[in-house]
């Protein structure tokens, strides 16, 4: 064996190494948190999932989740419902409208953007932007629409150069052809551009709201609190994410409380879970 | 060289081993209190070594039972099966009154009311009074936005005992993080309520009288105000008070007058020399 197959070994050794560890890392969050919820899962059972009272400390304790598991899934959808189509416009200029200059600018400005602390953000939205809504009519300090907002700044940069970088994966020749058809420039890119590019825009758009739903500082400063299910966008929201951050440093290690957590880390888990799976079908179809 | 060497870290493990540590667990409600006094008595005491972790009053009493903390705060007196637990162990805790905790009702200074009487706050934060006007017909026909600490908190498990009697919060409720928050939020909002305990209150909130007591420093240590509660310190007296030794210093530094200073500066009421 020469030097460099000895070297090309080592390489490979390591890098097995270290895609293992990642693998062990994530089989054992998911064995971790499975286990945890054990407990909450046998010994409440159903009601987890069909009543709206979450009492975990009152006696007798009870552990339902519904408002919140319904609050989370509301304020994903809306939120998505506002960064999506924000997302995509973004993108969409960027691929076909602006000059170097404008690229350079919009894109440092979604880099600088991501960089920011979400708990700044959280801030930002609580001490300027809630008392606005406050005089637009909100009876809620913190609510529903306030979230979304907040959600949906941070996972703006996510969306847009997700789906920028799917425009910019398509052919050249396809937007050339419908340019030499004499299609218009927007038709080419809306039209022709985005369809071939879908199975990576529907990527990206489960990628975003994957980051939205298991968003927690924001939700925990300005969603309001309040384990209802909401009626309007000024009503206070209780996602999932906020009450184990809210709860979790409380709890004694062990109680059916500490496993009724993990069971709300378990159902995001999973949602999150299913997410994923369903975009690596889609990019797989995509690309098939 | 080498002689040198061994004998200073023989003697740095024998300076280590002598250094004493004074272990402090429970209630949440007192631990900056006991913050404080850490940070002062460390320049008195240097060599002592304090560790603070606040779990919550049962975790203090617990961890007191199984001899893993000198002092066990407790926002909460006994509970009638710890009581029997120290008869059947053998052990006799004593309890040392710290403080006193007032939780304030505030309101929006827009707001024309002034008083509110136990049952009516517990119906508003039960959901059964939900609009301002079936309180009084006076007050606007407004919706009561009601605000509460997270149940973390300890003085939530006080407002839970003291006005709710047990009974649950409504779903309603919107749980905030920090009293910083509540405060914000309620002057706010016109048509807010929250409670707080009595140190946090500034002047962009209205403090209610509740069933017409004033949260004055006298009534809450007297606690004739309805919403006031003792702090506490647990201790160990199965071998008798401990008349020396670090728990006696840092008792007695908490009583002192200074300790009950920073009991005051901690947003509570001092027991002791007012």
């Amino acid at each position: 064996m020469n030097r460099r197959n000895v070297k090309d070994k080592i390489n490979q050794g390591l890098i097995t190494i270290v895609a293992f560890i990642g693998i062990f890392a994530l089989i054992g969050l998911f064995i971790f948190i499975i286990n945890e919820s054990i407990p909450a899962l046998t010994q409440v059972g159903a009601e987890i999932f069909t009543s709206i009272y979450w009492y975990p400390t009152y006696n007798p304790p009870e552990y339902g989740m519904l408002a919140m598991i319904i609050g989370s899934l509301i304020l994903t959808g809306f939120s998505s419902l506002l960064v999506l189509p924000l997302g995509y416009i973004i993108a969409f200029f960027l691929y076909d409208y602006a000059n170097p200059t404008e690229q350079t600018v919009i894109k440092s400005t979604i880099d600088l953007l991501s960089g920011i602390p979400t708990v700044i953000i959280g801030s930002f939205l609580f001490i300027y932007v809630s008392p606005i809504m406050m005089k637009l009519g909100a009876w809620s300090s913190g609510n529903l629409l306030l979230a979304a907002i907040g959600l949906s700044i941070l996972s703006l940069p996510y969306a847009a150069s997700l789906m920028q970088e799917s425009l910019s994966s398509v052919d050249v020749s396809l937007k050339e052809a419908a340019l030499a058809m004499g299609a218009s420039r927007f038709t080419a890119g809306f039209k022709i551009v985005s369809k071939k590019a879908l199975p990576g825009l529907l990527n990206a758009t489960i990628l975003t709201v994957n980051r939205i739903i298991g968003e927690t500082i924001v939700v925990l400063m300005v969603a309001g609190g309040a384990a209802i299910i909401p009626r309007s966008l000024w009503d206070p929201v209780r996602p999932l994410t906020a009450v184990i951050a809210s709860e979790m440093g409380e709890v004694a290690v062990g109680s059916l409380h500490y496993s009724a957590l993990f069971t709300a880390g378990l159902i995001l888990l999973t949602i999150s879970f299913v997410l994923t799976l369903l975009s690596r079908r889609i990019t797989r179809s995509g690309s098939s | 060289m080498k002689k040198t060497i061994l004998t200073l870290a023989l003697l740095g493990l024998l300076v280590f081993s002598f250094a004493e540590t004074l272990v402090i667990k429970g209630s949440n409600t007192i631990f900056p209190v006991t913050q404080l006094w850490i940070e002062e008595m460390k320049t008195m005491y240097p060599d002592l070594t304090i560790t603070l972790e606040g779990a919550g009053s049962s975790t203090g009493i617990s961890a007191l039972f199984n001899g893993t903390t000198d002092i066990a705060n407790s926002s909460r007196w006994l509970k009638a099966e710890e009581i029997k637990q120290m008869g059947q162990e053998g052990k006799y805790f004593i309890p040392i009154v710290l403080g006193y905790d007032g939780i304030a009702i505030i309101v929006n200074p827009e707001l024309p009311i002034d008083n509110i009487s136990l049952e009516n706050l517990a119906a508003i934060y039960t959901g059964k009074i939900t609009r301002w006007n079936q309180l009084d017909p006076n007050l606007p026909n407004e919706r009561i936005v009601v605000y509460s600490r997270n149940s973390a908190s300890g003085t939530y498990e006080t407002f839970v005992e003291k006005v709710l009697k047990g009974e649950r919060m409504a779903p309603t409720v919107q749980l905030l993080e920090s009293t910083q928050a509540e405060i914000t939020s309620v002057a706010r909002n016109k048509y807010a309520i929250a409670y707080t305990g009595i140190g946090y209150v500034t002047n962009d909130v209205k403090v209610l009288t509740v069933n017409g007591i004033q949260p004055t420093k006298i009534n809450i240590l007297n606690s004739v105000y309805p919403i006031s509660r003792p702090l506490f310190m647990f201790v160990d007296a199965t071998n008798g008070y401990p008349e020396t030794g670090k728990v006696k210093q840092f008792i007695t530094f908490g009583l002192s007058k200074r300790g009950q200073e920073l009991v005051e500066q901690a947003g509570y009421i001092a027991a002791y020399g007012f």
